[in-house]
């Protein structure tokens, strides 16, 4: 009878006990670990701030056109802040994927691990998406002040479609990079782009047919240009 | 050791030619019409004035495909015709040459300025292409101060019409005299005598593959001479009448170019013009009269347009260099009707020292704010040309010089915020 109450009840509960007891312990890891990283994190934050204000990197990043970017975005108040974000983000990452570990299930493990295969692909898109807005940006403003200056009445208009087309085209990568509906993302770009390439070569032969036409004349039949109104010498 | 850009067979051609204590360099691009008027006036001007020394013309020409060289090559003096007080004792030799490097009137200085001081000449003189007014007085203008007086720089002194260089009237002249207190009235003029200290200085500085080989030479080789304490002054050669302008020139890019040379020179000689308030006059040789200049034709209504626009579109890339409050009066001119449309002197010279700060402080792409001031540009010669539309050509230089006041009333702010770097 004794063994039976041995077999059958105690050494099932002393058996659930030292289990709880060894879960416990990894959650109770787990729990400082993650406290740990948030304490870290925030006083790294605070530390990378300061040190990048003083080295006046917000001026770097505003020449750069990262800053007022940012500030557009709204991402953050300012380049070191989102800065500091980034590593507390990045130490709190750390913390709480040790964390996972610390807990020695097979779930988590396989977490961490698939975690890990992914990161680089996620830094790529990142790096395609951060390029992608500095270029598209650039490549917008040199628009703009070139077509101001060519007097083009839609110079805005066309500056805007430079900066969507190519922020578009970083984004496309991006996700692709991230294995996101590549084939559906690659075909959908192929034929928005196909398709508002055709509009628009069908807008501007219908639309603007003595447009085209004075156009293809100038270049393949110049004529003497008309008159210059002005003829005052700049230097 | 400055760099050799001579090819070899120029060389040789330089070394056979031996010394010569003049040269007269005329760069050139397409300037077939005018190039020969230009040469046989240097070549009388050699012959009339300066008999009894050995002089050399050379044309340095960027690749032209209508002949320039060949018309350059080919120009005939008529002697008899000259009435030539003493009989050349030396005669006037001739190089046509191609020059290398960035494509640019400054490559084409940098090689008459290397055959200069292969032939030790004493005195150099470079005149544009595309004169029509050139006289053969304006070399003895350009030289004898080098040769005979001892200055280094003769820089020239036309008249102009009034709506003229307005890139020098508006931007260069004003904010040069301000920086560095010499009033030197054309310091991108074109024409210039140079002795042969200041040569060998130029040549050995490393600027040739910037915008000084191209538009920005002219002000560079200026600013240097004044910075640097060259003796400097002016010479009278009365009307400036250039060829009819090239319609693929971009006012943008030629904006660009030149302002971003000052801008680059502000940079360079900052501890120079940091310690200069006011400004002195440059002596001026030759005798001052008055001459006959072509009209000029100016399209008010598209300046005004691209300034309206400028202010309406670039608005995003203007908040990255200029203040708020300049920025509204700039706004505010734009909606004005034409009648009533004036920039004010204050607030032209302050975008101007604004852009100036914006570049040192690089608040945006360099090129981009070099840009994006020309049609701020085009509504200041808008504004100045509905002005002194009534105006003589006396009370335009009575006006210009109230502008050269401004710039240098305002240059202690620039001073104070150049230093701080900040807005």
């Amino acid at each position: 009878m004794n063994e039976f109450w041995e077999q059958t009840i105690l050494e099932p509960l002393r058996e659930l006990g030292r289990q709880a007891v060894t879960s416990l312990s990894s959650l109770m890891g787990m729990l400082v670990l993650i406290l740990l990283g948030l304490a870290i994190g925030w006083v790294a934050k605070v530390v990378v701030y300061r040190v990048l204000r003083a080295l006046q990197f917000d001026r770097l990043c505003d020449r750069l056109g990262v800053g007022p970017e940012i500030e557009r975005l709204g991402l953050a108040r300012s380049s070191s802040y989102l800065a500091g974000q980034i590593v507390q983000g990045v130490i709190v990452l750390t913390a709480l994927l040790a964390g996972l570990t610390a807990m020695r299930s097979e779930w988590t493990q396989n977490l961490v691990e698939r975690f890990f295969l992914y990161l680089p692909h996620f830094l790529a898109a990142v790096v395609i998406l951060v390029a992608g807005a500095l270029v598209s940006r650039f490549l917008g403003r040199s628009t703009l002040i070139a077509a101001v200056n060519a007097g083009m009445p839609s110079a805005r208009l066309l500056a805007g479609l430079v900066r969507f087309f190519v922020m578009t085209l970083a984004v496309v990568v991006a996700l692709d990079e991230l294995g996101i509906g590549r084939t559906t993302i690659i075909v959908t770009f192929a034929i928005t782009f196909g398709g508002l390439v055709t509009a628009a070569a069908i807008a501007f032969g219908l639309g603007a047919r003595e447009l085209a036409r004075d156009l293809l004349q100038a270049h393949f039949r110049p004529t003497t240009p008309p008159e210059d109104k002005d003829t005052m010498q700049h230097l | 050791m400055a760099e050799e850009v001579l090819a070899a067979q120029v060389r040789e051609q330089v070394a056979a030619l031996g010394t010569a204590e003049i040269v007269v360099g005329i760069p050139s691009y397409n300037n077939v019409r005018t190039i020969g008027h230009v040469v046989r006036a240097a070549h009388a001007g050699l012959l009339k004035y300066f008999a009894d020394r050995r002089a050399l013309i050379v044309n340095s020409d960027g690749g032209s495909k209508d002949h320039t060289r060949e018309a350059a090559e080919q120009a005939q003096l008529d002697t008899q015709g000259l009435l030539l007080v003493s009989h050349p004792l030396q005669p006037v030799h001739r190089l046509t040459t191609p020059y290398h490097g960035v494509p640019g009137k400054g490559s084409a200085f940098r090689t008459i300025f290397q055959i200069a001081e292969m032939v030790g000449a004493r005195a150099c003189v470079v005149v544009d292409a595309d004169l029509r007014s050139v006289a053969p007085e304006w070399f003895d203008l350009l030289l004898r101060p080098v040769l005979e007086r001892d200055f280094d720089y003769v820089a020239p002194y036309y008249k102009r019409h009034k709506y003229d260089g307005t890139i020098t009237n508006s931007i260069v002249y004003p904010l040069t005299r301000a920086l560095y207190g010499r009033r030197v009235r054309q310091p991108i003029g074109g024409d210039f005598g140079l002795s042969s200290r200041l040569v060998q200085r130029l040549l050995s500085r490393d600027v040739w593959a910037t915008d000084v080989a191209r538009y920005g030479i002219d002000i560079w080789m200026t600013t240097t001479a004044i910075a640097e304490n060259f003796r400097v002054c002016q010479a009278y050669l009365g009307a400036k009448i250039h060829d009819a302008k090239d319609p693929g020139s971009d006012l943008s890019a030629m904006l660009a170019q030149v302002v971003g040379s000052v801008f680059d020179l502000m940079e360079t000689y900052s501890n120079v013009w940091r310690n200069v308030f006011g400004s002195l006059p440059a002596p001026l040789f030759g005798f001052p009269f008055e001459v006959g200049l072509e009209p000029v034709s100016i399209d008010l209504p598209r300046m005004r347009a691209a300034f309206a626009q400028g202010c309406r579109d670039l608005r995003p890339v203007y908040e990255q260099a200029i203040p708020a409050h300049i920025l509204k009066e700039l706004t505010d001119c734009a909606s004005l009707p034409p009648e009533r449309f004036v920039l004010r002197e204050e607030t032209w010279a302050s975008v101007v020292y604004e852009f100036a700060l914006a570049y040192h402080r690089r608040a945006i792409t360099r090129e981009h704010l070099l840009k994006s001031l020309t049609p701020l540009y085009l509504g200041w010669v808008a504004s100045f040309a509905r002005q002194t539309e009534p105006e003589s050509a006396a009370q335009v230089e009575d006006r210009i010089e109230r502008l050269c006041l401004v710039y240098e009333q305002l240059k202690p702010p620039l001073l104070s915020r150049w230093d701080a770097g900040k807005r």
